[in-house]
């Protein structure tokens, strides 16, 4: 019973991984915001002794197959950003969300920056407002998925 | 607070699985070895990729149910219309293939006439937007395999390049990834177009400033390669521009798949 609770943090990351894939307009699909960063940043920042580097490793190959990248492009990024903040959670988890808003854009730009780079190597250049722009909607969305995403770990009881 | 071991043995973990990451990208770019990782995550995640697609059949669905009375009979009397056209130039079609098959054979060539296809349809799910890349609803269960060309009604879509059990992905002839040897119909000059990430242009590079070209004409697949069937409709020439310290014309050209809109594709398996 203890370990079926944490059933819940799948369960979000499935449902970042379906906002992911969703179909959207064409004008729209550059600014979607990385939900499964997003998700992976709340996690690792709330339970880092559960959801770590491993979580993110696989997290990153399951968008990778679901997205049709190459294998590891975003499970690099992923790794890359989540390695960070397992050293930098403890002093960011005690600011306030707007501050807290600004270090993710950070990290949601770092992980930007290895996917486009990836992109890049195999000879598709990222256009500049997709390269900023879905970063820029992640950090305007980031207090309320903190909010959403805290709110199901109390309910859920873990901690 | 976290002692210094723990923060050690955090950053060789780290290190270690962005060291995997980065030979996983080496490996799934150069070698097949992971597809079988693909397909088998992909056959996991299938129930999330029909979840998501679901809201876009059922508006397809809803859509149909509310076509007025009206709508269908003139959809109907279009249809018949169009159906008794293209009867009639079937007739001369199967008299010209069959006179087709007996010069053949008259040649002693060895040409197949048509081939099997399979009837899919796109599912609706975004994939990385900077490639481009489809999702069909037929897979390996329905005969579907890596390497078979991709068509729409109108020419070339593109090629397969993973199959799960019931669906695959196609990667189209625009993707900067694919290229395709085609030929001109009216010169026969052979060449190869280049995706460029757009899906209304394909590129002919290092074409010699001599060859035979003019706006307009129509490429067709020419076969070699053995990837995609000879004879299929590919593009159209729409600009050609000249490189005259290399000696080299570029051609540019417009595919003529819609490849942006169509939702229906066929799946041409070639013939053993």
């Amino acid at each position: 019973m203890s370990q079926l609770k944490y059933l819940v943090i799948y369960l979000t990351l499935l449902v970042a991984l379906v906002l992911m894939i969703l179909p959207l307009p064409d004008w729209a699909q550059i600014y979607r915001p990385n939900w499964m960063a997003l998700v992976m940043i709340y996690w690792s920042m709330a339970l880092p002794k559960r959801v770590g580097l491993w979580f993110a490793f696989f997290s990153g190959i399951i968008l990778d197959t679901s997205l049709g990248t190459l294998l590891g492009q975003h499970t690099l990024a992923l790794v890359l950003i989540i390695a960070i903040n397992v050293n930098f959670y403890q002093r960011i988890r005690v600011l306030a969300l707007a501050q807290q808003s600004i270090y993710v854009f950070v990290l949601l730009l770092i992980n930007q920056v290895v996917v486009a780079w990836v992109e890049g190597f195999l000879g598709r250049s990222t256009p500049l407002l997709a390269f900023f722009g879905a970063p820029f909607i992640g950090m305007l969305i980031w207090p309320w998925v903190f909010v959403v995403l805290r709110d199901i770990r109390r309910k859920a009881l873990l901690r | 607070m976290k002692t210094i071991i723990e923060v050690r043995g955090s950053s060789i973990q780290a290190l270690f699985l962005i060291a995997v990451s980065i030979a996983m990208m080496v490996v799934d770019h150069r070698f097949q070895h992971l597809e079988i990782v693909r397909t088998n995550i992909s056959l996991a995640l299938s129930p999330v990729r029909y979840l998501v697609s679901l809201p876009a059949t059922g508006g397809n669905w809803l859509g149909d149910w509310f076509t007025s009375h009206t709508e269908l009979l003139n959809e109907n009397e279009l249809l018949k219309a169009e159906g008794r056209i293209l009867n009639a130039r079937l007739q001369k079609f199967e008299i010209l293939a069959e006179e087709n098959a007996r010069l053949r054979n008259l040649l002693g060539s060895s040409r197949k006439i048509a081939d099997d296809v399979i009837v899919a349809e796109l599912l609706s799910v975004d994939q990385n937007p900077y490639s481009q890349l489809i999702e069909i609803n037929r897979g390996s269960s329905d005969g579907v395999e890596i390497g078979h060309a991709v068509i729409d009604d109108f020419g070339i879509m593109g090629q397969v390049i993973h199959v799960n059990a019931q669906s695959a992905t196609i990667i189209l002839i625009s993707d900067p990834e694919h290229a395709i040897p085609v030929q001109f119909i009216r010169s026969g000059t052979r060449s190869v177009a280049f995706g460029r990430g757009s899906t209304r242009q394909l590129e002919l590079r290092y074409l010699p400033a001599t060859a035979d070209i003019k706006i307009d004409d129509e490429l067709v697949t020419s076969g070699l390669g053995g990837r995609f069937p000879p004879d299929y409709p590919v593009a159209t020439v729409t600009a050609i521009t000249e490189d005259r310290v290399l000696g080299f014309v570029s051609v540019f050209a417009q595919p003529k798949a819609r490849l942006d809109s169509s939702r229906e594709v066929l799946v041409i398996k070639p013939r053993q």
